[in-house]
């Protein structure tokens, strides 16, 4: 037995301990051919990534699009930029939040105010109103640092009944009577619906690319990690303080910048749309319905929120006990979202597809990587 | 070189004194085993050890430095990294994911990762060979994208162990690596341990009720009992101990 332990193994100085160079041959090369088999996978969802967008940047070239489609597309848009800052909170850290809709009234309202009384670009709109509820979201998780589980999520639901107060009553708000907003202009340009709905798809496609990094990068993992065990994770030397803090600060900021677009799209904000909890539950809704942990997530959940009630309209309220329905049999059927679902086929596809490349490497070792190894894997 | 070591180490839970007074010392390059008949205090005094537990009074050194204020992700970076008594994985996540955040201290700058800038870009790539590195250490290589909660029981002990190894440490605490294992596991853990030490100068520290265990693998042990040093010394000395004898099979009539 023993002398089978760490075939390949070379005895090291003494001193600094480091695993170094232990591998034999055949090993190596196995994990070479792993790491580009997962560099295709990559390169294949990229593309499919990339033709998404694409087909959603030449939509509105198409002959049969009207002028409202563009506007329901950018809401579609808002609540997936949204579902992604609810994502990385409560799909990846593991922090459940019905408070959302607070850092998205951040957002509307910063964005609302500086366009009043400064007549601000949205491009700046954008970054400041994100930036400001970045900021409340980074005050927050430091004041939720202990809470956990169901307690999250009733503090959080306390964070959006403290701001939909504070926005019914403090003068500048403007309560029930709300601010209207002068038209929105980006880099100095009149949006009008296509432009604006540009500007969302070309926010989303950032934010995408961002939350993608972020997610396979050791920070994702360090969210993931508190997710799944927080003793294990801070055993393995993650900050518990710093990690959680940054994944709410990281959080509003997405669902802040999804506000602005929200605030802008309506011309208008007020108490009576900010100062509800319903946008919270929507988003969270929404993070659920497509799948809490995967990238596509959101883009199911935030179409499957704002198109389910706009076909059902004549349906009145019937369209919320309709979505309750399918959030039960989302959760019955497939917990870890319908975005999961759709891609179990090609996971498993591909989970196949790298077993037979281990089974393989492990019958016959090619020679080039031998001599690769011979010259001391350099 | 004294690894990390304990003074007048002393915890109460209300009115009950999990440890009281206890005292060891880790030297560098060697195998330590604490046993001790079932609730006299060992995982206490690990989990003061690894920070986990604040203890009331006595101090807790590494290198001669104390670390009582330490928290316990800062130990890892002072290179004392630790397993779990009961599996304490990331059980959704992939095994190679689960070694991978075992290497978080070696990820670099947070800001930089978050947005890939090429300063990370090496690090990496780095950080996933050194993760390949450990699981073929381990023999894990073939169960990387397998997520850890369908693994075998031993397997995911030695996922646990690999997720220690990854933050490359000088000590290794090892709360009960073989509870719950069958025989086949517990020489293989056995030969995984042994090698930790051994080939790769790691100082390994381990709570264990498997004597074969204790006995075959460390080379220095230390007994506790109702929270209280009771002997120290090789296996040898340890298994001829009349105190120790004692205080596992009870007294004589």
């Amino acid at each position: 037995m023993s002398e089978n332990v760490g075939r390949g193994a070379q005895r090291h100085p003494p001193g600094p301990s480091q695993v170094g160079p232990i591998v034999s041959a055949d090993l190596l090369r196995k994990r070479a051919a792993i790491a580009v088999l997962q560099a295709s996978f990559r390169k294949q969802n990229m593309i499919l990534v990339g033709l998404l967008f694409l087909t959603a940047a030449v939509a509105p070239a198409l002959p049969f699009v009207e002028d409202w489609m563009a506007t329901q597309a950018s809401l579609v848009i808002i609540y997936i930029l949204a579902a992604q800052g609810v994502s990385i909170l409560t799909g990846q850290t593991g922090l459940v939040t019905v408070g959302h809709g607070g850092f998205l009234a951040i957002g509307a309202y910063t964005s609302a105010l500086l366009a009043k009384y400064f007549a601000v670009d949205l491009s700046v709109g954008l970054v400041s109103g994100g930036i400001a509820a970045g900021l409340i979201g980074c005050v927050l998780g430091l004041v939720f640092l202990r809470l956990a589980g169901a307690f999250m999520a009733i503090g959080t639901l306390g964070f959006a009944f403290f701001v939909g107060t504070i926005v019914n009553n403090v003068p500048i708000f403007e309560g029930r009577d709300g601010i209207q907003l002068p038209h929105s202009r980006m880099f100095g340009m009149r949006l009008g619906d296509f432009g604006f709905y540009y500007v969302s798809l070309a926010t989303l496609g950032l934010t995408t690319i961002f939350v993608y990094t972020l997610l396979r990068s050791p920070v994702g993992r360090a969210f993931r990690a508190l997710r799944d065990s927080e003793k294990a994770a801070e055993s393995s030397g993650v900050n518990r303080l710093f990690y959680r803090t940054l994944a709410f600060t990281i959080s509003a900021f997405l669902t802040g910048a999804a506000g602005v677009l929200n605030a802008n799209i309506t011309g208008y904000v007020s108490a009576e749309t900010y100062g509800d909890i319903w946008y919270s539950v929507d988003f969270l809704v929404a993070t659920v319905v497509g799948g809490s942990s995967a990238l596509m997530g959101p883009f199911v959940g935030g179409a499957f929120i704002v198109m389910v009630p706009f076909y059902l309209e004549q349906l009145a309220d019937f369209a919320f006990i309709l979505k309750g329905v399918v959030l039960i049999l989302v959760l019955q059927f497939a917990p870890a979202g319908v975005c999961d679902l759709i891609a179990r086929p090609l996971r498993e596809q591909r989970q196949k597809q790298l077993r037979r490349i281990q089974d393989d490497a492990e019958k016959s070792p090619p020679a080039t990587l031998a001599a690769f190894i011979s010259r001391g894997g350099q | 070189m004294t690894h990390i070591s304990c003074r007048g180490v002393t915890v109460k839970f209300g009115g009950i004194v999990a440890c009281s007074e206890l005292a060891l010392s880790v030297e560098e390059g060697k195998i330590y085993g604490l046993i001790g008949p079932n609730g006299a205090g060992k995982t206490t005094l690990f989990n003061v050890l690894s920070r986990f537990q604040n203890c009331d009074s006595g101090s807790v050194y590494y290198r001669g430095q104390c670390i009582d204020r330490k928290r316990p992700h800062e130990m890892v970076r002072l290179g004392i990294s630790r397993t779990f008594q009961n599996i304490n994985l990331f059980s959704e996540q992939s095994t190679l994911d689960n070694i991978l955040v075992g290497a978080h201290r070696l990820a670099g700058n947070p800001f930089a990762n978050i947005f890939a800038l090429p300063s990370v870009r090496k690090t990496q790539r780095a950080l996933l060979s050194r993760a390949h590195d450990v699981a073929e250490l381990l023999r894990l290589e073939n169960h990387l994208d397998i997520p850890v909660r369908n693994l075998p029981y031993g397997h995911q002990k030695r996922v646990e162990l690999a997720r220690a190894l990854a933050s490359e440490p000088e000590v290794i605490l090892l709360d009960e690596p073989v509870a719950g294992c069958n025989s086949q596991e517990v020489a293989e853990l056995k030969d995984f341990v042994r090698m930790i030490n051994r080939e790769l100068g790691i100082t390994v520290l381990l709570v264990e009720h498997d004597m074969s265990m204790v006995m075959e693998v460390c080379d220095y042990i230390y007994v506790i009992n109702f929270g209280s040093n009771l002997a120290e010394g090789t296996p040898a000395e340890i298994s001829r101990d009349p105190k120790v004898i004692t205080a596992y099979l009870g007294e004589e009539e």
